[in-house]
């Protein structure tokens, strides 16, 4: 299979992928929507459409979790597994597609490091899922197979971003093939494990922020300055 | 047993039951979670009990996200090992999901604040909650309280006429303290600016509380009424998760304001009461409320503001700490309002931490308080809330709840941190202000009539030796006995009360407690509740009978045993005290009992 068969398989790939992420959508709304009826509680920067908008944009102030204000290397692996994660895919269209993009030394600089980076993360958070005992707990065989699958997927990509570049391509095909070819794979598991979890987000947090926003609670006050947690937030 | 799935009568049902509690906030949470472990060490549960990973929040949502993995999402269907989707079978596997929803989460909702996806654990556990209610799999005190809200109308079995004979005790008492005959209740009072409606631990056990909004209402010169039905603001449908139930018992309230045609819904310090009212009241009962509700302590701050009551905070001196009910504080943004009081009816307030939306559960809520059987589990959990009550430094933790109360005193109790519980009410109605009334003789600015326990302790009084040399005690000839078993205790209440003046006489079980009562006829006892010899409730009860004028005070440190006494047919006790007691606290309660007619 040559660099071009790959690709576009790695593009259906991507068109059943979207069919079924639609589907899936269509499934979520086919489940009724409580309706909130409480008289609004808050006034004034405290409502529902600011509880939405502080709920959808909560991932990026980690002052506002506990959980990530107490542990902030947690929340610089979220970051940089996730960048990663936009790296891995970008990169993959932009080979195919803009490949000149690639003669750019400083954005094939940029992929290596994102990618490389949340390879590492990769690794630790497999450790993590293999020995930490609360995490351990609660895994299923998806949640293991989940982070080998992107922790892999991202060690070829960084290893094939160098040939990327288009006078590089036929030296580097068969990292490239290698690179399409997980990556399709990832396309096409996606859908059908927790890694999809980010087509639920907006919807999730959309109604927590805006059942929250409705009764005052979001956005959370301690973010205006009052301390919460003696000392973390000072 | 259904003959298609080998499934028991009991499984098949919930699971029928499941697909029709799916909304898309709770499949939302039910779909969303990737196992990140960050919600793990934000809840009491796990904190307190190291290295047990059941007790984290995802796998506790896991025991009721396997079903739905397998019943309803495709992978799940098809590939269940994949993704740990699993089955109930037997009535078995749904006790082992009791003992998860109901004993080993309160509904706090703290691990969703800490959930980067947002995942509602505590949604999606009150639903299952509901599953297990809807075939009668449930702790029995849930089955008990659920009965009392749904027959008699409150959740403590209140019957309305001892309601009402509260509510005149309490006019009685403060319009006698005020010296003021219009310092009463005003009941089913048309028209009025506010309703307020209450929880029925107050009349049951805590009246002082209302007759401190009494004197609160009074002061600021309020239209108000109390209303003679539908007057229990808790909702034990938010601790069941029984819609069907919240819904009847929201409407009740609703229906009677309008009957009233009150203008303003007033609830008073509870957290469950507030936001069932106030939040998801008129969900479960699908009804659209067509006049304002607010909790009594945004109420309060306002009669502050308005310059419609005022307060001296030299009457409460002692540091204080506060601690935020879960659902007043996550579920419902009433986080400002009771540190704004504070800080105008106290001399030092202390910040607890974390606080806020980022406090930890009392460990009582989700109505752990009437689950028995994990009181043991719930009070190892508590040790997270000890620590934080301990670093404070206070003297009095004030809540917002009454639930909250109950939790924080047992907490309080068992890691032996000698504090006091109290709530805003009795702090606002203590630094009440009455000025326009005359001043007394040899006390400046102070009225005759008003409660001792309202007159300036420190700021106002220019010599206190010196006052105090020159008056009575206050419990001077009186007679007091002293009932119980706990050697440490006697001699401390023992100490207090004859500091105060009063005669004391010991008694350590039931049947020396029932030959010293006969024999010296005291004005009061104070009755421990387990104690050897003779029950205690068959004490009270005897006593009842053959020493009808006697007064008598609960003192106990085990509040699940109030009902032997106050589930009898019989005139309840004059008086209340959760131990551990404080100095203050012991002696305004018995100078209360003793002036009680």
């Amino acid at each position: 299979m040559d660099l071009h068969t790959i690709q576009i398989i790695h593009y259906v790939a991507l068109a059943v992928m979207m069919v079924v992420y639609a589907i899936r959508i269509l499934w979520f709304l086919s489940f009724p929507a409580g309706r909130e009826r409480q008289p609004p509680t808050g006034t004034g920067s405290v409502n529902s459409k600011a509880g939405i908008i502080y709920s959808w944009l909560n991932v990026a102030s980690p002052k506002g979790m506990e959980s990530y204000r107490t542990h902030w290397f947690l929340y610089l692996q979220f970051v940089v597994f996730h960048l990663g994660v936009v790296a891995a895919i970008t990169m993959s269209f932009v080979i195919a597609d803009f490949s000149i993009l690639m003669n750019n030394a400083a954005v094939v600089l940029t992929f290596r490091v994102l990618i490389w980076g949340a390879c590492a993360v990769g690794v630790m958070r497999i450790i993590r899922r293999f020995t930490d005992k609360y995490v351990r707990a609660i895994s299923s065989p998806d949640d293991y197979f989940s982070v080998i699958l992107l922790t892999v997927w991202f060690g070829v990509a960084a290893a094939a971003a160098p040939f990327g570049v288009p006078s590089l391509q036929a030296e580097g095909s068969t990292l490239l093939i290698i690179y399409f070819a997980v990556q399709t794979f990832f396309l096409l598991y996606v859908p059908f494990s927790k890694i999809s979890h980010y087509l639920y987000y907006p919807f999730t947090r959309y109604y927590l922020g805006k059942s929250l926003g409705r009764r005052g609670v979001f956005p959370l006050k301690h973010t205006a300055g009052q301390p919460t947690t003696a000392g973390a937030d000072r | 047993m259904s003959e298609h799935t080998g499934r028991s009568h009991k499984a098949q049902m919930v699971l029928e039951r499941y697909q029709k509690k799916l909304s898309r906030q709770v499949v939302g949470s039910l779909v969303a979670c990737v196992h990140c472990g960050n919600c793990t060490d934000s809840c009491h549960y796990v904190l307190a009990n190291p290295g047990d990973p059941t007790y984290a929040p995802a796998y506790k949502a896991d025991r009721i996200r396997k079903l739905f993995k397998k019943h309803f999402d495709w992978t799940g269907k098809v590939f269940p090992w994949w993704v740990k989707a699993g089955d109930v079978m037997t009535d078995e596997d749904l006790e082992e999901l009791k003992d998860t929803v109901f004993g080993k989460c309160t509904n706090c909702r703290r691990c969703t604040f800490n959930c980067p996806m947002g995942v509602d654990l505590a949604t999606f556990n009150r639903m299952a909650r509901c599953l297990l209610v809807s075939v009668g799999i449930m702790p029995e005190g849930v089955a008990v309280v659920s009965k009392d809200q749904w027959e008699i109308g409150n959740q403590m079995g209140v019957l309305k006429e001892d309601y009402l004979d509260t509510l005149d005790w309490m006019s009685e008492e403060v319009s006698e303290e005020l010296d003021d005959p219009a310092a009463v209740i005003p009941v089913d009072k048309m028209d009025a600016e506010i309703v307020y409606t209450i929880n029925p631990r107050e009349v049951k056990y805590d009246p002082r509380t209302i007759a401190d909004a009494l004197k609160i209402f009074h002061a600021a010169g309020e239209n108000w009424t109390m209303p003679s039905e539908g007057w229990d603001m808790t909702n034990f449908g938010l601790f069941s998760g029984d819609d069907d139930l919240g819904g009847v018992v929201a409407r009740r309230v609703y229906d009677k304001v309008i009957d009233l045609r009150g203008k303003k819904l007033v609830i008073s310090e509870c957290g469950h009461g507030y936001r069932s009212t106030r939040c998801e009241g008129p969900n479960w009962a699908k009804f659209d409320i067509p006049f304002e509700m607010e909790s009594s302590v945004d109420t309060m701050l306002r009669y502050i503001r308005e310059g419609r009551i005022k307060v001296d905070k030299t009457k409460n001196p002692d540091k204080v700490t506060f601690h935020d009910s879960c659902n007043n504080a996550r579920s419902c943004g009433l986080t400002e309002p009771p540190r704004e009081l504070l800080e105008l009816v106290c001399m030092d307030f202390q910040e607890m931490y974390p606080n806020r939306e980022d406090n930890y559960c009392c460990t009582g809520g989700g109505g752990a308080m009437s689950m028995s059987e994990y009181t043991p589990r719930r009070l190892k959990s508590a040790k997270i809330k000890a620590d934080q009550l301990k670093a404070t430094g206070a003297k009095t933790v004030v809540t917002s709840c009454h639930n909250c109360v109950d939790g924080l005193a047992d907490c309080i109790r068992h890691y032996k941190l000698g504090m006091g519980v109290t709530q805003l009410v009795t702090l606002v109605a203590n630094a009440l202000v009455w000025d326009e009334m005359p001043a007394a003789p040899g006390k400046p600015e102070i009225p005759e009539g008003v409660p001792a326990e309202m007159e300036p302790e420190v700021a106002l009084d220019p010599d206190p030796e010196e006052a105090s040399a020159s008056e009575e005690p206050p419990l001077a000839g009186k007679r007091i006995v002293v009932a119980d078993d706990d050697p440490d205790q006697v001699i401390y209440l023992k100490s207090v009360l004859s500091d105060a003046g009063a005669e004391i006489i010991e008694a350590a079980d039931g049947d020396e407690t029932l030959e010293a009562c006969r024999k010296e006829l005291p004005d009061m006892l104070t009755l421990d509740l387990e104690m050897p010899g003779t029950p205690t409730k068959d004490v009270f009860a005897r006593l009842r009978d053959e020493l009808p004028e006697l007064r008598i005070c609960i003192v106990t440190g085990r509040p699940e045993l109030r009902a032997l006494i106050y589930d009898q047919d019989l005139r309840r006790p004059e008086g209340y005290l959760d131990k551990p007691i404080t100095e203050e606290s012991l002696l305004r309660n018995v100078r209360k009992v003793l002036e009680t007619s």
